[in-house]
């Protein structure tokens, strides 16, 4: 269980990790994007449509009682997570439309995620509901600080681009301080876990990127942008479930619905690293047999 | 004497109309040390110049701060390093706010400022180094590891290190740096044993004088800069480029333009390289000295990087070779949002599209005038005029107090409608070549200077470039010259023999190729191109090499380029628009 001091930092946190979101796009953007709206449907449909009927899903299948079952559902409901940007960046991946999911989604995220939430929590026991009013709050509050950063985007692009970077690089802060502050004093509860929890922490993200990417393979998206959608829709936005759980559950009972989201903000930096070496394996690859064919019809023309 | 020819009409005259002054005063001035400083002084509290990073960092000077930097550079350079009125100051950096600092501060020490492709490899460096005996060298850190290849065949006695955020705001700096060194490795390690700007600069401030004691002995006949340029023997040579002929040439842009440009109004997005001579005089001098804000992007390829430059700032003015255009308007981002402020652009360096004019004029609603310039007549000699009669798929008319004339072979006046070789007389064109008189009297002759291109003119005085006399190939703008891609070929010991001739491109104007004769049957043209990479800047590697059993000759035994490019021409039927 995290301190209330810890509670509060961590919310301190999500407020500037969403307020360097919000610095990383302009209005304008957000107008280009809007021009072509397939990528944001594509963003959307992956985030609120496969996410969450994927959390259902594979908490059902293991059979996941209902603490771990809420926390796997959540996690599924988030929006995208602002650590995709990165992992894009490093696997040569289309950062632009990584970005523009990431905030789209969380833009979204107000309606999207009470809806998604209490539509596939239904089964759930009442003591284990997350309150819609919980989630709206948490989210409004977050939203602030995006609208906020976008606003210093387009008053300062110095100001903005910092926040930007600092947001960035505290959204991996953010995940080692819950590692650091949580793992440790859960030792044991780690080791008396069994393996469905572990299989839905872990398979939530890797099976995402293997939906996101069919999804968009289907939607005659090329694969570099089927990479970059694999990867954001994969990676969730787990320290807002963290902080979501913290402020609705307390004692014991936040303890075991905050093992999913943890499990999995933990698993998911490890697998997205591995998947970006692969990913910029295949870009690098793709790009020097481009220019290789390119040489090969200049030498034939 | 001669009949009066069709050129000594000056039928062009007529097209300036009310627009365009005939005459111009000889510029006030007589440096362009003083020009700069009577700007800095009339706007200095003006912001001067914004270099903008790829994510929209920026950093500013303003007109004042340009000015006293400058002054604490020329101290440098005259009190610290002991250079002499006339010494050359190598100066090779992308557009970063160091530049218009570096530059100006050269010409004030009344030293000679010599514009070098930092894109160039060690050798390239070391010969126009090596060339123009240039004692000082101003280097951007991401490419010192070549200078200290080049320095030991060089003359150079100081070497001073910038870096592109130079003048950035601190923490914003920091950012930049760190992010070039550690994150886009693009600063190596080096060993060479240099002073940073920030240090010059500040030694300069603390070793006082008046600069102005050294810019006031400069006139219009005192050397500027050295503005080197291949040739068509392959070596490149240094242009001179006097005073006089950049301020000359400053007006008389800014005479073609005067419908366009207001003073202390313009913005102007600088995505060419100043070290090149078109951008250094329209985009730096003649914006400068109307009080522009001048936002500079270090390097436009990626075009996205681009993006934020223009959305960030209320462009006004943009120049660009027919390459950048293209690329612009493949972006959406800028299709469906255009620049708004946009007055004019300028366009040369290659021939532009028909359909890239057509395509940036209906997605801006701003005209986008071609120019037709070379460096050794620094370098405008003719524009399309923003009003009155502006023809398209020109190079328009000759600017103001110059003259211009087509001639056969002999030097003959050709008839109206034929064409001949465009010789250029006026104010701005150089004084010769640096220490080269053989090639000066073969480029001019009668104080006219031989652009070996031929062109035609109509009634109105509007010219038209048909084709090539030299075998220059131009390539996005740059001048790629034959000779020295094919001594670099033949240096490879499987080569026997070599040709280099340019073919129609559609992105890059034209393209280099290489048709190849081989020693050795086994090399391949990987292997090749793998040995140009190492002699040569991306832009002059061969796009294609073609091995051959033999090529086309004179009697003589010369190498017949032209029977090649005749060849590559009958059978692409290469599509000019």
């Amino acid at each position: 269980m995290l301190s209330e001091t810890e509670t509060k930092l961590l919310g301190v946190m999500m407020m500037v990790i969403m307020l360097g979101m919000g610095a990383s796009l302009t209005f304008k953007d957000f107008a280009i994007a809007l021009r072509k709206p397939l990528g944001l449907v594509i963003g959307i449909l992956c985030q609120y449509g496969i996410m969450p009927l994927l959390a259902y899903l594979l908490a059902t299948a293991l059979a996941l009682p209902p603490a771990y079952a809420i926390g796997l559902i959540l996690m599924g409901c988030m929006p995208g997570g602002t650590t995709s940007n990165i992992f894009t960046y490093f696997s040569k991946g289309t950062l632009s439309l990584s970005i523009l999911m990431t905030m789209s989604s969380t833009l979204v995220a107000i309606a999207m995620v009470p809806l998604t939430l209490a539509f596939y929590s239904q089964g759930i026991e009442g003591q284990w509901q997350i309150p819609r009013g919980n989630v709206i709050q948490v989210l409004f509050v977050l939203l602030v600080p995006t609208v906020f950063g976008i606003a210093l985007r387009k008053w300062n692009a110095n100001v903005g681009a910092v926040i930007e970077l600092i947001g960035g690089l505290l959204g991996v802060l953010v995940i080692l301080f819950l590692i650091v502050s949580w793992v440790p004093r859960n030792w044991a509860l780690l080791l008396a876990t069994g393996f469905p929890v572990y299989a839905a922490s872990i398979g939530l993200g890797l099976a995402g990127f293997v939906l996101g990417y069919g999804l968009s393979r289907l939607l005659k998206q090329d694969s570099r942008r089927a990479r970059t959608i694999a990867l954001e829709t994969g990676i969730q936005n787990g320290p807002l479930a963290v902080l979501i759980v913290l402020l609705t559950f307390t004692g014991t009972q936040q303890q075991e619905v905050l093992l999913i989201p943890v499990l999995y903000s933990l698993f998911i930096v490890l697998s997205s690293s591995a998947v970006t070496v692969w990913f910029r394996r295949i870009t690098t690859r793709e790009e020097l047999s481009r220019d290789a064919a390119k040489i090969g019809a200049l030498a034939r023309a | 004497m001669d009949a009066v020819t069709p050129y000594d009409l000056r039928p062009w005259i007529g097209v300036y109309g009310s627009h365009i002054k005939a005459e111009l005063p000889k510029p006030p001035q007589a440096s362009v040390a003083a020009m700069a400083h009577a700007a800095a002084t009339r706007f200095a509290s003006h912001t001067a110049f914004t270099t903008v990073m790829p994510n929209g960092m920026y950093g500013s000077l303003s007109y004042r701060q340009v000015d006293e930097h400058s002054d604490h550079f020329a101290r440098y350079l005259r009190k610290v390093l002991g250079l002499a009125a006339g010494d050359r100051v190598a100066i090779q950096m992308p557009n970063c706010l160091s530049y218009p600092v570096v530059l100006l501060g050269v010409l004030k020490a009344g030293c000679v400022a010599v514009n070098t492709n930092p894109m160039y490899t060690a050798s390239e460096m070391a010969h126009q180094f090596k060339d123009s005996g240039a004692k000082v060298v101003v280097v951007v850190d991401m490419f010192a590891d070549k200078l200290e290849e080049a320095l030991p065949h060089t003359d150079v006695e100081h070497v001073v290190i910038t870096q592109v955020p130079e003048f950035f705001p601190p923490v914003v700096g920091g950012i930049v740096h760190a992010v070039m060194k550690y994150w886009n490795q693009q600063i190596p390690r080096h060993g060479v044993a240099a002073t940073m700007l920030r240090e010059a600069l500040a030694q300069g401030a603390a070793a006082g004088g008046d600069a102005r004691a050294w810019w006031g002995e400069l006139d219009h006949e005192s050397l500027a800069l050295l503005q080197y340029t291949g040739g068509t023997t392959g070596v490149a040579k240094g242009a001179m480029l006097t005073h006089g002929n950049l301020l000359w040439n400053l007006s008389q842009m800014r005479a073609m333009c005067a419908s366009h440009i207001e003073d202390g109004k313009e913005v102007v997005l600088t995505a060419l390289p100043l070290y090149h001579i078109f951008a250094f005089t329209v985009n730096f001098l003649c914006m400068f000295g109307a009080g522009a804000r001048n936002i500079l992007v270090p390097s436009p390829r990626p075009i996205q990087n681009l993006q934020r430059a223009i959305e960030n700032y209320r462009i006004t003015w943009l120049t660009g070779v027919n390459t950048l255009y293209n690329a612009l308007l493949c972006e959406e981002w800028f299709t469906a949002f255009p620049p708004k402020h946009i007055k004019a652009a300028g366009g040369g360096g290659a021939a532009m599209h028909h359909a890239v004019v057509e395509r940036f004029e209906h997605v801006t609603g701003a005209p986008l005038v071609e120019g037709y310039g070379l460096t050794e007549s620094s370098p405008v000699v003719c524009f399309q005029p923003l009003n009155g009669q502006r023809q398209k798929d020109t190079i328009g008319i000759p600017v103001p107090m110059t003259e211009v004339r087509l001639v056969n072979d002999i030097g003959e006046p050709v008839a109206l409608g034929q064409p001949g070789e465009l010789i250029v007389r006026g104010p701005q064109v150089m004084r010769g070549y640096w220490q080269r008189p053989e090639a000066t009297a073969e480029v001019i002759k009668d104080g006219w200077l031989y652009t070996g291109d031929v062109a035609v003119m109509d009634e109105q005085g509007t010219f038209k470039i048909v084709d090539r006399k030299k075998d220059l190939i131009l390539v996005s703008g740059f001048n790629v010259y034959p000779n020295e891609i094919e001594d670099a070929l033949t240096r490879h010991d499987g080569v026997l023999e070599a040709a280099v001739i340019g073919v129609p491109d559609d992105k890059t104007g034209e393209g280099v190729r290489a048709y190849v004769v081989r020693r050795d049957e086994t090399l391949t043209a990987e292997a090749l191109m793998a040995h140009c990479r190492k002699l040569l800047t991306g832009y002059k590697i061969p796009a294609r090499i073609e091995f051959r059993d033999e090529l086309p000759k004179t009697a003589v035994g010369k190498i017949l380029r032209r029977a090649l490019r005749t060849e590559v021409l009958a059978t692409t039927n290469p599509n000019k628009g």
